[in-house]
């Protein structure tokens, strides 16, 4: 359901400011979602005066730097810090991203920081993905094969192999999935673009045998036609592939087989 | 997960572009279409009634609010057609790019002004 306002436990209030102490002529100001689950209060934003001249160029050195210098009680995911691992996906500067491979000089501004959008958030800047996982789960990602010669490589010609290149980069990092108002207003049901291009991947895999089990799987009214190329997925997508055309792809094979 | 826990802020902070903007003007121009289209059945529906009808009708359309309403129609129209034809190349798969995508919004958007001032000013000088 379509819901534009929050819900009332998930106000966002205004929290503290923590003022620059190191006397630094280079300042930003960076605005950052905080929600501590163990005293019942609402979410807040925390502004802090960062030093920049001694921050490296990432938004997620930024927040390094934030945790080890002024506050080390905030909380956020973050592994590889290369854009391999999908873990430091979050909001900033309104719209969806990899903290480790969004440079902080393109923001104008303030640096605003959220969670990652309509999710249930677990603390700070962390959300819970596990419906997304689920779905995820529910398209059954692998390959279904019958062959049983495990001797042999499972050849694919070069034009087959071609049709996977620019799904199967996608990290699952969610920055498409939790971008989309239909996926905010229907999560529950509607698969997402990030799940859907999983699904795409094995659908138009050459070794995969059960295209068409597949296909009858995903082509739901709501599972998949609640997509209406808003196109924030592609607009989001960190390693630059394209969910929308993914999704269309599924569309045009049901409609054309 | 528990209903304690607070839903991150979505639509509130997230940023809108070209073509978002013309994916929810293409929602409410339809259901403005709509409303329209209906109106204008009753108003035909009116005429054979008689042309004091008619008449009523035409004074209505001499205020600026009906002036305002058929520039707002016939612009409302015009953005339907193009962002509907955008959507007709999507469905056939072409224009998913993200800098086509920005320069077929961008297309609708201009476009559909355009139309309006083409279509109102050709029924001006008829």
């Amino acid at each position: 359901m379509v819901q534009i306002s929050l819900p009332k436990n998930s106000k966002v209030e205004k929290g503290e400011y923590y003022k620059d102490k190191t006397g630094s002529k280079n300042i930003r100001k960076v605005n950052i979602y905080r929600w501590d689950p163990s005293n019942g209060k609402n979410p807040r934003i925390d502004t802090y005066e960062v030093d920049m001249d001694n921050c490296a160029s990432k938004v997620l050195d930024l927040l390094n730097k934030i945790k080890n210098e002024i506050d080390s009680s905030i909380a956020y995911r973050r592994s590889c810090s290369h854009g391999v691992c999908g873990s430091c996906a979050m909001n900033m500067d309104g719209k969806n991203g990899l903290a480790c491979t969004k440079p902080h000089a393109e923001i104008k501004g303030d640096i605003n920081i959220y969670p990652l959008p309509h999710l249930r958030v677990e603390k700070d800047l962390i959300g819970d993905l596990s419906t997304l996982y689920k779905q995820y789960n529910s398209i059954e990602p692998w390959l279904k094969n019958s062959k049983k010669d495990d001797n042999k490589e499972n050849l694919q010609s070069i034009e087959d192999r071609s049709k996977l290149d620019g799904l199967y980069e996608c990290i699952m990092c969610a920055c498409c999935s939790t971008s989309c108002p239909s996926y905010w207003w229907n999560g529950d049901k509607y698969l997402g673009p990030a799940v859907l291009l999983q699904a795409y991947r094995w659908i138009i895999d050459s070794r995969d045998e059960e295209r068409k089990e597949r296909l009858k799987k995903v082509a739901d009214e709501l599972k998949l036609y609640r997509c209406h190329t808003i196109m924030n997925c592609t607009n989001a997508c960190p390693k630059g592939l394209n969910p929308a055309k993914a999704i269309a792809s599924i569309k045009k094979m049901l409609a054309t087989t | 997960m528990k209903d304690k826990n607070p839903l991150s802020p979505h639509i509130q902070i997230y940023n809108w572009h070209i073509s978002s903007l013309v994916s929810i003007s293409h929602r409410i121009t339809g259901i403005i279409n709509i409303i329209i289209v209906t109106l204008i059945c009753f108003w035909v529906a009116y005429l054979l009634l008689g042309n004091s009808n008619y008449e009523i009708i035409q004074k209505f359309f001499q205020t600026y609010i009906g002036k305002f309403l058929i520039v707002g129609i016939v612009w409302s129209f015009s953005f339907q057609i193009l962002s509907e034809i955008r959507h007709l190349f999507w469905d056939l798969g072409y224009g998913f790019e993200l800098k086509t995508s920005n320069i077929t919004g961008l297309l609708v958007i201009f476009g559909s002004l355009f139309l309006t001032i083409i279509i109102l000013g050709k029924s001006l000088t008829l």
